[in-house]
């Protein structure tokens, strides 16, 4: 019965259009030209980056506070990350717990006596994502959805660490969105991809801009420059 | 608070200007986002050309909407989300709903949507008894507090903060007993956290649907979006067929214009890409998917020949800018869409017949144009909403009948300008130091602010005699 009423609603959907504007060519090579055509002005439409190297816009970005409750550090190699979470946690006074995302590359570091199992469900924790990409135009870092990637673990701790490889920071988003094209064409999208551009904010009462709504209140980008 | 309607305008108006504080409370939201959107403009000196893109983009994907929506369907289907169709609002909450009782759903959590109030969602899922979770920090206030919104960004914008002290203390849980706002964030932050993650389905609308994906997109500065979406075992998408473009790369420029129109933000933190359900193996997500696509009225706006209305991407920068909305605020149109673009909406999802009266809640300065991201021409479409509503008589008799005898008037000039002395002469009559505080048939600029004492003559009088003496002098 829903289904027959769903169908018959998508009939008057498309009988409505087509009676509105019954002269529109539906030749897909005309579409997708003209469609490419308003792409191509993305170069005169889009704020100028704060360098011309991508990880330094980006570190540029943050470093002059524009992307809300962010900080970020370039560290050489990977080894050195468990140096950089123990000084994080220093900074905020935590304790050395830390829910890691399940990935090799970061399971297989020296923690250094920090405790990688932890609940996020429970408030006040710090996590680890690696991220799939930079993006310098918004300061942002990139997540897919994945076995090993849940998403919750980018909205439920208090606090949150981002590792980006610096090769893998691009300078706008269009440069992002052609890569997600690329993957939607060949069938292999994510659940989800995640475009993080700072802290979990509100300024819904009274205007005044708090930290922390119901994600992040910290947010804490390290760039490993070798990667 | 109860919702007032449409067809009360002039009443909910007057209400509204009776509120001693509402300007205040208003101005202290509109300004500071006026001033910001104007800062940010002011730093991306691309801004006009994203503006002329950002329109290309809507436009083109409104001219071939059939074929966008035909491939949206076909790619979504493709990443097994399942795909529903709803001509009217009733059909979309009726399509929800049940969804909500083939899962036995006993909770369901909402991430802000201006399309699920517009199909009256929230009504629905509580007259159904499922537990409806509204996530949005000013939604899970005005939902606390019974209030509709009154701002499509800022739907709590008019409680001030001593009205969310007593709304916590009231409803959490585990309330703050301090008035720090942090404190009362954080009390909602402990209230909502449980139910995030205990809700049977997540409900969101979207900003963005991508046809070469059939993904719904989500933007938020909160995260509540993707804390609603990913626990439970259920996503329902509502969105209006009008929130498709292309692809992710034709969202790029809207999202460039949409946050700094909206906020002053150059970008909000959180942008999410939904591609239907978990995939196997995956770490979290819900397991079943569903988006409902909704007309309701705007397949008509096609036809009426008022689809540049189509490439609204709701930043509610026209109302933040617009003298009317910053003295009545949101609550007085009666409407889920408040604003210039409100008075534009309103009468295609409800009627024209009902919601005529807020087509003239407008002083046609053009500030909603000027500051529209995609170049929407609302006093056009106002203007055009007033000529059919008054060739259909929706308007009030005392309105046809002034607009007649000014019409008359205006055709005979010598009886013109005897009228307008004649009123020159009445008007300085009831006026006392320079100002008039009440005088027959001005009540409604009387009752709120003093009318200024006109001139002692008319425009022609001082033109006719300012030729004169200029060719007495010649």
């Amino acid at each position: 019965m829903n289904k027959q009423k769903s169908e018959m609603s998508r009939a008057n959907i498309f009988s409505a259009i087509k009676a509105a504007a019954p002269t529109t060519s539906m030749d897909v090579n005309t579409i997708q030209n003209e469609a490419l055509e308003i792409l191509g002005e993305s170069e005169f439409a889009r704020p100028a980056l704060l360098a011309e190297d991508a990880a330094e816009a980006l570190t540029l970005r943050i470093e002059a506070g524009l992307v809300i409750g962010t900080s970020c550090e370039k560290i050489a190699s990977l080894d050195q990350l468990p140096d950089s979470v123990n000084q994080f946690l220093a900074k905020y006074a935590l304790p050395a717990e830390l829910k890691v995302q399940e990935i090799e590359r970061l399971k297989a570091l020296n923690w250094q006596g920090i405790t990688t199992e932890v609940d996020i469900k429970n408030d006040n924790t710090v996590g680890l994502c690696w991220a799939e990409y930079g993006i310098a135009e918004t300061g942002t870092f990139v997540v897919h959805s994945g076995p090993d990637m849940p998403i919750l673990l980018n909205f439920l701790p208090l606090y949150l660490l981002a590792v980006i490889p610096k090769s893998k920071i691009l300078p706008y988003m269009d440069d992002y969105a052609l890569i997600a094209g690329e993957i939607a064409r060949k069938g292999g999208t994510p659940r989800n991809m995640c475009l993080i551009s700072g802290v979990s904010g509100t300024t819904d009462i009274e205007g005044v801009l708090i930290q922390g709504a119901h994600g992040p209140e910290v947010l804490h980008i390290v760039i490993i420059e070798d990667q | 608070m109860q919702a007032n309607k449409p067809e009360n305008f002039y009443q909910n108006v007057k209400d509204a200007l009776a509120q001693p504080d509402l300007k205040m409370i208003i101005r202290r939201t509109t300004d500071k986002a006026e001033a910001k959107r104007a800062e940010a403009i002011a730093n991306f000196p691309g801004f006009e050309n994203a503006r002329k893109q950002g329109q290309k983009v809507k436009d083109h994907t409104i001219k071939y909407m059939d074929h966008y929506l035909a491939e949206f369907e076909k790619n979504a289907l493709a990443q097994g989300t399942i795909i529903h169709w709803a001509s009217t609002a009733e059909e979309a909450s009726k399509i929800v709903l049940d969804i909500c009782r083939q899962h036995e759903a006993k909770k369901v959590t909402r991430s802000k949507s201006m399309l699920g109030e517009e199909i009256g969602l929230s009504h629905a899922l509580d007259n159904s008894g499922i537990e409806r979770v509204e996530t949005d920090l000013a939604e899970h206030i005005i939902q606390l507090a019974g209030d509709p919104p009154s701002h499509i960004v800022w739907p709590a914008m008019h409680r001030s903060r001593e009205d969310v002290i007593k709304l916590f203390r009231e409803y959490h849980k585990d309330p703050t007993y301090s008035e720090e706002i942090i404190d009362l964030v954080r009390s909602a932050r402990r209230d909502l956290r449980t139910k995030f993650l205990t809700a049977d389905i997540g409900i969101s609308g979207s900003n963005f649907l991508l046809a070469d994906s059939g993904s719904s997109c989500t933007v938020t500065n909160e995260g509540n979006a993707e804390l609603t979406i990913t626990p439970p075992k259920v996503h329902i998408v509502t969105a209006g067929i009008e929130k498709l473009v292309p692809s992710m790369a034709h969202a790029v420029p809207l999202l460039r214009l949409l946050t700094r129109s909206a906020t002053g933000g150059e970008i909000t933190q959180y942008i999410t890409f939904h591609n239907g359900p978990k995939r196997q193996n995956d770490a979290d997500g819900p397991e079943e998917c569903h988006i409902v696509l909704v007309d309701n009225g705007r397949t008509k706006m096609l036809a009426d020949g008022m689809e540049e209305m189509l490439r609204c991407i709701r930043c509610g920068a026209c109302m933040n800018h617009c003298v009317v909305y910053k003295h009545i605020g949101g609550h007085a149109y009666g409407s889920v869409y408040p604003g210039p673009m409100g008075s534009v909406l309103t009468p295609h999802l409800n009627s024209l017949e009902v919601a005529n009266k807020q087509t003239h809640a407008c002083t046609l300065n053009g500030r909603c144009e000027e500051v529209c991201p995609v170049n929407i021409p609302l006093p056009k479409l106002l203007r055009s909403l007033r000529a059919q509503s008054w060739d259909k008589k929706y308007e009030p008799l005392t309105n046809r009948f002034v607009v007649k005898a000014f019409a008359a008037l205006a055709k005979r000039p010598k009886l013109f300008q005897l009228v307008s002395s004649c009123g020159v002469i009445f008007m300085r009559l009831c006026s006392r130091q320079g100002w008039i505080k009440s005088m027959p048939l001005a009540g409604g600029w009387t009752r709120n602010r003093d009318l200024i004492e006109p001139e002692s003559k008319t425009f022609m009088q001082q033109y006719k005699a300012m030729k004169k003496a200029k060719s007495d002098g010649a």
